[in-house]
C-alpha cells in the first residue's frame, strides 16, 4: 500500500505545510507536540478540511482541493485509533467490535471476528461493557473494533500515550503482532522515541508543521534519537 | 441496545409502548353513546335541575346527554367559535339573540324555557338583615367583604344584578365592591364558603345551596324579566336533540324545574 | 371519599389519553428542535429559541387563545385542516392534546437540548471513521447517548400535559368527556356548591399521578444514564 499526503493550512497561529509518501507496514510520524501529527492524520482521516491537500491511497483519490474531491470520512475506509479509545459506553464490547462491520459490505470485509480477538486476547472482555475495562484493555478494544472495519489503512494517534507503563508494556506486543500478522498497513503517531524504535517500519519526522525527514526505520532512527536530544 | 435492558424493565418498556398506542386509537365504544346523545350548553344556574332532567330521560330511553354548564356569555361564544353542541340554554335573551343573529340557531326551534328571579343572599350563619328598596345601605351592609356576584358585563346573572342596583340607585356605592366570578355558580360558592359577606344570584341557586340564606328578593321591575330561551343550534348533529329539547317542556321536565324554584314559562 | 363517580373516572382517563399523546407525538419534533437549537448555527436561531420558550413565558390564557384563533373552525389552520385532511381540533380531545403539547414543549427541547451538548461528539467523530454516515452516527450513537434526556423531557411533558389548564380550557374549552380534563374538572368542582369533597379527591389523585410519574421516571433515567455514562 502507498499513502501520498500532501496538506497544507492554518490553524490560528499554526501553519503545516507537510508532503511525504509512504509504503511501509507501520509508518511512524514522529514529532513533539504541537509539531502538528494529530492535525496531519486527522486531514488524512477526513475529520479535518484543509485548506489546499492531496491525500490518495494506492492511487485512489481521497482529497484533492484542486479537483474538488473530498470524500467523507465515513467513506473513506481508515481505520482510526484514537488516544482516548473512544469507546461506545452504551454498547457491550462485542458490539462495539462489531459496530464496523455492520457497516462494511460483505464484499469488502476481510477481517474475521475470531481472528481479531485472538490476534487481541479480547475473548474475556467481550461481555463487559467498556467502563469496566482498564485503560490497556480499552486501547486493545479500540484496535480490534477499528480492525474489524476491515480498513485499507489504520491510523493511530499516540494510542499508548494515556497508559502507564506497566500498561504500555501489555499494549506493547500486541501492537507488534498487528504489524506483523494483520494485512492491514498503520500510520502511528507518536512523540516517543522507544515506541518508535520498536514498532516502525518507516518514519516520517514533523517539525513546525513541516516534514523534516523520511525514510525507512533503520535510517531514520538516530535521526529522530538526536532530535529527542536537543529538546 | 434495548438489550441493555433487564427483563423487568424491557417489560416496562413495552407496556409503555402499548399504552401509547392505545391512546392514538379511536375513542373506547363507551363514547359512542355519547356520541348518539344530543350536547347541550346550558347556563350554569341549570345544573340541578337539568342533570335531574338528564336521568329521567335517560330511564325514558334517551341516549345520555352531555351537558357542558358555565356562564351563556361563555357558552355563546364558544358555540360561535364552532363548539360542537345541539342546544343551547341561555339565562338571558341578549345571548340567544347574539346567536340568533349569527345564524348560529335554528330560529323555528327558539322558545322561552323557564324564569327566575334575583335575590341577595348571605352565608347561612350570617346576621346581617336587608330590605330591598331605592337607596337601601347596601354599601355599608357589605363592609371591608366583597358583593360576589358574576361578571357584570357578560354573564346574565351578573348583568341583572347590575341593573337592578343601578335602578334602586346604590350601584355607585358599591361598584369596586364587587368581586366578579366566572358565572352565578361560582359566585354563589363565594358566599357559601364565607368568602363574601352578601352576593347576588338566582332565587333557585339559593334554594340550592344549604349553605346560603335569602335575605330578599329583588323587585321585578328594578330589572329586565330574566327569561331562559333555549333553542336547537343550526350546526345540531344529533338525531335526538328535537326530542331532548321537546322533552324540556314535558310535564314531568316542569315538575323538576318547578322542584328548584324555577318559573316555567314555556307551554307544553 | 374514595370513590369515583364515571365523570371523575372519565376526565382522568381523558387526561392520561391526551397527556399521553400530547407527549408522543411532540417527541420527534422535539428531539428535531433539539438537535437543531443545539448543533445549528444559522440565521434567526435567537428567534428559534424564543418561539420555542415562549409558552413557558406567556400566560397559558394567552397561549390558549392564539390557539384557538389559529386552529378554531374558523381560523387559516384549523379550516384547511378541517376541509382538507378532516382534522379537527377545536373544542376535541385531539386539541386539548394540542395545547398540552405546546405547553409541554418547551420543557422537553430544554431537557433534550441539554442532553443533547454533553454528547461527547469524538465518539460521533470515532463512529464515522468506521463507516457510518451522518444518519446512522445519529441513531446509533447520538440518540442513545441523548437517552437520559430524552426520558427526561417526556416525562416533564407528560407531568406538564396531567396539569394543563388554561390554554386548554382557553381553546377547548370544558365538554365532560371529549375536553373535560382533570383540572378542569378540579376547577369545575371548585365552582360548584358542594364540590369540595369530589375536588380534593380529584386533587389528591392528581398529586398522586404526576409525582408517581415522575419519581418512577427519574429512576428509570438513573439507571439508563449510569450505563451511558463515559468512562
Amino acid at each position: 500500500m502507498t499513502i501520498e499526503v500532501s496538506a497544507e493550512t492554518r490553524l490560528g497561529s499554526f501553519k503545516l505545510d507537510a508532503h511525504f509518501v509512504s509504503d511501509g507496514r507501520l509508518t511512524a510520524i514522529f514529532g513533539r507536540s504541537g509539531a502538528g501529527k494529530t492535525t496531519l492524520i486527522n486531514i488524512i482521516a477526513g475529520l479535518l478540511h484543509p485548506e489546499r491537500g492531496r491525500v490518495a491511497v494506492d492511487g485512489s483519490l481521497l482529497l484533492d482541493t484542486e479537483k474538488d474531491v473530498d470524500i467523507p470520512t465515513s467513506r473513506r475506509r481508515i481505520g482510526y485509533v484514537f488516544q482516548e479509545s473512544r469507546l461506545f459506553p452504551h454498547l457491550s464490547v462485542r458490539h462495539n467490535l462489531l459496530y464496523g462491520q455492520w457497516f462494511t459490505p460483505r464484499a469488502r470485509r476481510y477481517a474475521a471476528f475470531e481472528e481479531v480477538v485472538e490476534l487481541l486476547d479480547l475473548g474475556d472482555l467481550l461481555g463487559r461493557g467498556p467502563p469496566q475495562l482498564s485503560g490497556g484493555e480499552k486501547q486493545r478494544v479500540s484496535i480490534g473494533r477499528a480492525l474489524l472495519a476491515s480498513p485499507r489503512l489504520l491510523l493511530m494517534d499516540e494510542p499508548l500515550s494515556h497508559l502507564d507503563d506497566a500498561r504500555k508494556q501489555e499494549v506493547m506486543p500486541y501492537l507488534e503482532r498487528l504489524r506483523d500478522q494483520a494485512s492491514v498497513p498503520s500510520i502511528y503517531v507518536s512523540h516517543s522515541v522507544a515506541e518508535v524504535a520498536r514498532l516502525a517500519t518507516s518514519v516520517v519526522l514533523i517539525a513546525d508543521g513541516r516534514v523534516a525527514a523520511s525514510g525507512p526505520a533503520s535510517s531514520m532512527i538516530a535521526k529522530i534519537k538526536r532530535q529527542a536530544l536537543t529538546e | 441496545m434495548i438489550f441493555f435492558l433487564s427483563p423487568t424493565r424491557r417489560g416496562f418498556f413495552c407496556s409503555l409502548v402499548a399504552a401509547v398506542a392505545a391512546s392514538f386509537l379511536p375513542m373506547p365504544s363507551g363514547g359512542n353513546a355519547a356520541e348518539q346523545g344530543p350536547t347541550v350548553f346550558a347556563a350554569a344556574s341549570l345544573k340541578d335541575a337539568l342533570d335531574q332532567i338528564n336521568a329521567t330521560w335517560q330511564k325514558g330511553g334517551g341516549s345520555p346527554a352531555t351537558i357542558s354548564y358555565a356562564a351563556s356569555s361563555a357558552l355563546a361564544k364558544q358555540i360561535e367559535q364552532g363548539a360542537p353542541a345541539d342546544i343551547f340554554i341561555s339565562a338571558d335573551e341578549d345571548w340567544m339573540n347574539y346567536l340568533a343573529e349569527r345564524k348560529l340557531i335554528k330560529p323555528d326551534t327558539r322558545f322561552d324555557l323557564l324564569g327566575n328571579s334575583l335575590v341577595l343572599i348571605a352565608p347561612k350563619n350570617s346576621e346581617l338583615t336587608a330590605k330591598i328598596g331605592p337607596g337601601f345601605p347596601l354599601a355599608a351592609l357589605i363592609g371591608d367583604g366583597h358583593l360576589a356576584m358574576a361578571n357584570t358585563d357578560s354573564v346574565p346573572a351578573g348583568k341583572y344584578g347590575k341593573a337592578a342596583l343601578m335602578k334602586l340607585g346604590v350601584w355607585d356605592a358599591v361598584k369596586d365592591k364587587v368581586a366578579q366570578a366566572d358565572n352565578v355558580r361560582a359566585a354563589l360558592v363565594l358566599v357559601a364558603r364565607g368568602e363574601a359577606p352578601l352576593g347576588i344570584v338566582y332565587a333557585t341557586d339559593a334554594r340550592a345551596e344549604p349553605n346560603v340564606k335569602v335575605l330578599d328578593t329583588f323587585p321585578e321591575d328594578t330589572h329586565p324579566p330574566i327569561i331562559y330561551p333555549a333553542a336547537e343550534l343550526a350546526g345540531a348533529s344529533s338525531p335526538e336533540a328535537p326530542a331532548l329539547l321537546a322533552y324540556l317542556k314535558s310535564a314531568s321536565a316542569r315538575a323538576t324545574f318547578e322542584a328548584q324554584g324555577f318559573k316555567v314559562l314555556s307551554q307544553p | 371519599m374514595l370513590t369515583l363517580t364515571q365523570q371523575e373516572t372519565e376526565a382522568i382517563l381523558l387526561s392520561l389519553r391526551v397527556a399521553i399523546v400530547a407527549t408522543a407525538a411532540s417527541l420527534p419534533f422535539g428531539i428535531l428542535v433539539a438537535m437543531v437549537l443545539a448543533r445549528g448555527q444559522f440565521f434567526g436561531r435567537s428567534l428559534l429559541n424564543a418561539l420555542v420558550l415562549s409558552p413557558l413565558v406567556l400566560p397559558p390564557v394567552v397561549t390558549g387563545y392564539v390557539l384557538l384563533l389559529l386552529l378554531g373552525r374558523h381560523g387559516p389552520l384549523g379550516s384547511w385542516l378541517a376541509e382538507y385532511l378532516g382534522l379537527v381540533f377545536a373544542f376535541r380531545w385531539t386539541g386539548a392534546a394540542v395545547a398540552c403539547a405546546v405547553m409541554g414543549f418547551p420543557l422537553m427541547v430544554r431537557a433534550i437540548q441539554l442532553s443533547i451538548e454533553v454528547v461527547d461528539r469524538k465518539l460521533e467523530q470515532a463512529a464515522a471513521t468506521l463507516g457510518a454516515g451522518a444518519l446512522w452516527v445519529f441513531l446509533t450513537v447520538t440518540l442513545p447517548l441523548m437517552a437520559p434526556g430524552i426520558i427526561a423531557g417526556a416525562i416533564l411533558c407528560f407531568a406538564r400535559a396531567m396539569g394543563e389548564f388554561g390554554a386548554t380550557i382557553t381553546f377547548v374549552s370544558n365538554i365532560p368527556g371529549e375536553t373535560q380534563t382533570l383540572p378542569t374538572l378540579i376547577y369545575t368542582f371548585t365552582q360548584v356548591p358542594g364540590g369540595d369533597t369530589a375536588a380534593l379527591r380529584l386533587t389528591f389523585i392528581s398529586i398522586a399521578v404526576s409525582l408517581g410519574a415522575i419519581l418512577a421516571s427519574e429512576a428509570f433515567v438513573a439507571s439508563v444514564a449510569r450505563k451511558v455514562r463515559a468512562e
